[in-house]
């Protein structure tokens, strides 16, 4: 079993180490005017759809989204102008780096979040969705010492049981 | 004001009280002594916690978490060389030099007594100053009160992140998210997206869990796991501080004190605004500069009192006009509006009392906080030294147990979740989180003084420049954004400079 864990964490570090090296650039503002500006289109899309109004209504549940929407639409605007302006007088774009190990990482902490959520809904037991938590964090962590294992599930029982019968929460 | 006084002292003192203050300014310095975990961070997840609680023993808790945060945050500058908490970084450069020179309890003392000093400072200007502001915010119609929200979000949007534009997309984008559910004013479903929960809109607290908590946790893959340890041998001092060094902190205390009530005032800057401003003066008033960044106690007394002396401060224009100082103590309007208890004049009137029972419990609070500043920072000091193997899971249970507890389903856990995605992707996007806060805080307040105010004219947008007040906020709008694009070119124009400078090397 050691010897499996041991391999497994050399091959994930292979693993990482190649993809630290892989970077990629985004142009952030160019990025954000134009990811924001499709979605305040999209809002306004299907504001008709989402946002019921009555016809008697002189100011309806449409005139604040819409306001917001073109508030977002012209900083967009702003942004987009001016990142296309330094592409064309040949001055650097507001540039981004993501690292790909990061992003990895993230996502392994999403799944471990993730599952937790989802062993909470299907069993209806919190508890046992802390407990599956703890665990996946310890893995992620690479943790060998016993000691850390034992004071964090017992924490995390404590916090079920202090949710559950101080306060109330019914889960 | 007096007549207010007396019943407030009889709500305020009871048991219950001063045991939550004192489970809040515990709790607080111990999250804030951890760096990465922030103050903002430990409200959003004791939030949930108050809803089953009255306003005052709640407020009193979260003010608890508030105050001691801007203390705890020193305990890791001094003693580590990183700050626990952001405003706790002017305090790092002269409280972590001093420690080195094996005076760790002396530095940890003039921390307390300058963040008590502050924070005392603060509660007392609350208490004179928060009716007085009530007054003239009583005098402001629906059209003054959507520019007062105008005003709020423009500067917060401004000053949260590297550029104003992406602030106040955020802004935007916190508004529309605060949409989502029933409109306040008809009823009538909105973005719900055929999901029918989504009828009741979505829960501010579950959204701050996502946005500011999860958040972290997913901010974990950015860093290295390394275990901060902390040699507590180094508190053996006796941490005396002589007469000549509590002379010397005397001016820059009060100094400080002021400044950061005044910056506390203003609503988007915070302790950390404060506490670097304090700490150059401080630096440009003294008699010994060459000490400062070396372990100077002014410097520390002046950084420390000046980031407590915001905390009473930022709850002036919260809770006369509803517009938060900074992002946590957005988050308790919400506790306070759970209660009922809505900003403006009728808090000092009509539930004057327990408005008093909270100004006169945060002077508590800072008192507790001392007493326990005192006795426990050998204990704050051990936290700093959690491993992230135990904490990072342990804030996770939180966070889905807070989220859970706020309606009792799993939908909430489920939200949080996809806020916690959303914030991470905003965060790759360089998108600032405060302004979004702000808008789901303010969100309401917004789009319903926005529509009465057009109801009332019929349409005509004339309406929101047709008063003094309005016209007041508006050139105060005009003179924040100008000021803060000013604020921005300039440090580009510096970044650019020294960018060439290193590109000459």
């Amino acid at each position: 079993m050691k010897n499996w864990i041991d391999r497994f964490h050399t091959c994930i570090d292979a693993w990482g180490e190649k993809l630290h090296e892989k970077e990629l650039r985004i142009p952030v503002d160019l990025t954000v005017g134009v990811l924001f500006l499709l979605f305040a289109l999209f809002i306004m899309l299907v504001m008709p759809q989402q946002v019921a109004v009555s016809e008697k209504d002189v100011i309806n549940g449409r005139a604040f989204p819409t306001l917001l929407m073109r508030v977002m639409m012209i900083c967009c605007g702003l942004l987009i102008g001016k990142e296309l302006y330094k592409l064309l007088t040949k001055r650097p774009l507001t540039w981004k780096v993501i690292n790909l190990q990061v992003e990895v990482k993230a996502l392994a902490i999403l799944a471990i979040l993730i599952v937790t959520y989802v062993v909470c809904r299907i069993t209806g037991l919190f508890v046992i969705g802390a407990v599956v938590c703890c665990l996946g964090f310890l893995f992620y962590f690479r943790c060998k010492k016993p000691a850390y294992y034992v004071i964090t599930l017992v924490i995390a029982v404590a916090i079920w049981a202090a949710f559950r019968f101080v306060l109330g929460v019914d889960f | 004001m007096l007549q207010y006084i007396i019943p407030a002292t009889g709500l305020l003192f009871t048991l219950e009280n001063i045991l939550w203050i004192n489970i809040g300014v515990f709790v607080g310095s111990v999250f804030a002594a951890i760096p990465g975990l922030s103050v903002i961070l430990c409200v959003i997840l004791f939030l949930p916690v108050t809803y089953t609680m009255t306003a005052i023993p709640g407020m009193m808790f979260l003010l608890g978490i508030y105050c001691a945060g801007g203390y705890g945050g020193s305990v890791s500058a001094i003693l580590i060389n990183t700050p626990g908490t952001p405003h706790a970084a002017a305090t790092m450069l002269d409280g972590h030099p001093l420690s080195e020179k094996g005076r760790t309890k002396a530095a940890l003392k003039i921390a307390l007594y300058a963040s008590t000093f502050g924070g005392i400072f603060s509660a007392l200007t609350l208490l004179f100053l928060g009716p007085q502001v009530a007054r003239v915010a009583a005098q402001l119609g629906t059209p003054e009160y959507f520019m007062v929200c105008v005003f709020g979000l423009t500067i917060i949007a401004g000053v949260s992140g590297k550029s104003m534009i992406r602030g106040l997309i955020s802004a935007c984008l916190g508004l529309l998210i605060a949409c989502v559910g029933s409109d306040p004013m008809t009823s009538y479903d909105r973005f719900t997206f055929g999901i029918s929960r989504l009828y009741l809109g979505l829960d501010l607290a579950v959204c701050l869990i996502g946005l500011f908590a999860l958040v972290e946790i997913l901010a974990k893959a950015e860093k290295r796991l390394d275990d901060l340890h902390m040699d507590t041998t180094k508190i053996k001092d006796d941490g005396k501080i002589t007469k000549s060094e509590y002379k010397r902190m005397l001016r820059p205390v009060l100094l400080s004190s002021l400044i950061g009530v005044m910056v506390g005032i203003i609503p988007g800057t915070g302790a950390s605004e404060a506490s670097w401003f304090s700490y150059s003066q401080a630096k440009n008033m003294s008699k010994h500069p060459e000490e400062f960044g070396h372990g100077s106690v002014e410097g520390i007394a002046a950084a420390e009192s000046a980031n407590n002396a915001v905390t009473g401060a930022t709850l002036i224009p919260l809770l006369t006009l509803g517009i938060p100082g900074d992002g946590t103590v957005a988050i308790m309007l919400s506790a306070l509006m759970i209660n009922g208890l809505n900003p403006g004049l009728s808090l000092f009137t009509t539930d004057g009392d327990i408005m008093y029972a909270i100004m006169l419990g945060l002077i508590l609070v800072n008192l507790f906080m001392f007493i326990q500043g005192k006795f426990l920072t050998t204990i704050f000091a051990k936290v700093v030294s959690i491993p992230q193997e135990i904490l990072t899971p342990i804030i996770v249970i939180f966070c889905f147990a807070g989220a859970y507890s706020i309606n009792n389903n799993y939908f909430d856990v489920g939200v949080a979740l996809v806020f916690g995605i959303l914030a991470w992707v905003l965060r790759k996007l360089d998108m600032p989180p405060v302004p979004i806060l702000l808008g789901l805080v303010l969100g309401n307040m917004t789009e319903t003084n926005f529509r009465r105010a057009l109801l009332i004219s019929n349409g005509d947008p004339s309406i929101f420049f047709s008063s003094i007040y309005c016209i007041i906020f508006l050139v105060l709008i005009i003179v924040a954004v100008a000021t803060i694009v000013k604020g921005k070119l300039s440090e580009q124009k510096k970044a650019q400079t020294v960018a060439v400078a290193q590109e000459e090397e």
